[in-house]
């Protein structure tokens, strides 16, 4: 009768815990280290902006994985302040401080050396979606470092492109990507 | 999700979550029979952190912030998961965004709201910055057209052979020079009046147009007054002398510096197309 009692309790117990079991994650992985380029282009200048304040993380469910990247655009730094003000002007980052890469891959698929990425991209209060956008990934120990490159252009995100003694930039200005992530 | 939770809480139940252990779904049938009887013995953890979603969703409204940016997944996209949040975190109204109920929220990446929202306001003054600056530019460059040519009608200015009387050239000079300086002025006030939206000490090609006022500032105010100077020991007849000769000398670091602070702010060049 008394072993009946504990294994009652100790049911009970686990039965509140139940809902939380039942959407564990398989598996997290965070962002440790980033470094995100964007590249400007104009007939005079030719500009990279650089951040390293990304943060993301990832959660493993059902075999699949959903990850987020975000970066204040305040923290992009192309060498010239008044250049980067203007970028935030440029790019509604007063109004929208922050950009968001949000994509989801096949949690079998985490270690092989190509990533296919579809992304969604929020930035400049717009939202654009890139497919099949190639990573490369290099694995050493628990640390999987990643590069590539997001094609993003101005009018993806509805931003005028700013010009120069009245020449504008080029619209294209793809983000580079260089990450190391950690599964926790 | 936060759904409503603080992040505390979501945090706390994400490390739990990390940590359940591989027979949680058989004791979880096991358990299915004490289910009633255990969730009125103690809170489950939806119990726990329902409340918040009025309370958050009050706090929106009333902030009267902007928009918040609205990603939406196209139709059949890998990224539509089919289902809606209820709230993904207090600066975002429900229903704007369709991402996954497990996909991460900027809240888990420690982001605050402050972090997160943005201000309308903050963007206008970005504007009017930006507005202005633009006609610093314009300005300033059209200002080059005077000043190069006062520099260039200069060679005509001092009497020729002893002869005080031709003033033509010199008129022409003054009328550059004046026009020159008002133009100064006109760009230079426009810079001075923009909005300033950073207390970050400027870098890069910026910096040096700023250290270069402290050269060309001066020397636009100098520049005349030693000019007219010049002008008045002219039209009396005599020689210039004394400081109002320094005019000229005056002038060429005053044009040359403004020339400068032009090419810092555009340096450096390359020239691609």
């Amino acid at each position: 009768m008394k072993s009946l009692s504990l294994l009652t309790i100790a049911l009970l117990t686990l039965s509140t815990f139940a809902p939380a079991c039942a959407q564990a994650p398989d598996q997290t992985w965070s962002l440790d280290q980033s470094t995100l380029t964007y590249h400007m282009s104009h007939p005079m200048h030719e500009v990279d902006g650089t951040s390293h304040a990304a943060r993301g993380k990832g959660v493993c469910h059902a075999g699949q994985c959903d990850f987020l990247v975000a970066a204040t655009v305040k923290s992009f730094d192309s060498g010239d302040s008044n250049r980067d003000l203007h970028m935030i002007q440029t790019t509604r980052g007063a109004q929208f401080p922050i950009v968001q890469v949000r994509f989801r891959l096949a949690q079998a698929s985490l270690n092989s050396p190509a990533l296919d990425c579809d992304l969604e991209v929020l930035f400049a209060g717009n939202t654009a979606h890139y497919t099949h956008v190639q990573f490369h990934q290099t694995i050493e120990g628990a640390a999987h470092h990643i590069t590539g490159a997001i094609p993003a252009t101005l009018s993806d995100f509805k931003i005028e492109a700013p010009s120069f003694l009245t020449v504008p930039i080029k619209n294209a200005i793809p983000v580079r990507v260089d990450m190391v992530w950690h599964p926790s | 999700m936060l759904s409503g939770r603080s992040a505390g809480t979501q945090e706390v139940e994400m490390e739990f979550r990390s940590y359940a252990p591989a027979w949680c779904p058989g004791v979880f049938a096991a358990a299915m029979g004490f289910t009633i009887l255990g969730s009125s013995a103690l809170p489950i953890p939806a119990q726990v952190d329902s409340p918040a979603p009025a309370a958050l969703t009050a706090k929106a409204d009333s902030l009267d912030l902007p928009d918040a940016p609205v990603p939406v997944a196209s139709a059949g996209s890998p990224l539509d998961p089919g289902e809606r949040v209820t709230l993904q975190s207090s600066f975002q109204p429900p229903a704007q965004n369709p991402t996954p109920s497990t996909a991460p929220s900027l809240g888990d990446l420690g982001l605050t709201p402050a972090d997160t929202e943005g201000s309308a306001a903050r963007q206008a003054l970005f504007d009017r910055r930006t507005h202005m600056l633009k006609m610093h530019q314009r300005l300033g460059l059209i200002t080059v057209i005077p000043v190069a040519a006062a520099c260039i009608t200069a060679a005509g200015a001092p009497p020729k052979h002893g002869d005080f009387s031709n003033t033509t050239d010199r008129d022409l000079h003054i009328a550059l020079g004046a026009t020159s300086v008002a133009m100064y002025a006109w760009t230079a006030s426009y810079a001075i009046r923009a909005p300033k939206v950073s207390n970050e000490h400027a870098r890069g090609g910026v910096k040096w147009h700023k250290y270069l006022i402290y050269i060309h500032a001066p020397g636009m105010i100098l520049t005349p007054i030693l000019g007219a100077m010049a002008f008045n020991q002219i039209n009396s007849g005599q020689k210039v002398h004394g400081i109002a000769s320094a005019h000229g000398p005056v002038a060429i670091v005053t044009a040359g510096s403004y020339g400068a602070a032009i090419l810092a702010v555009s340096w450096p060049i390359h020239i691609k197309f």
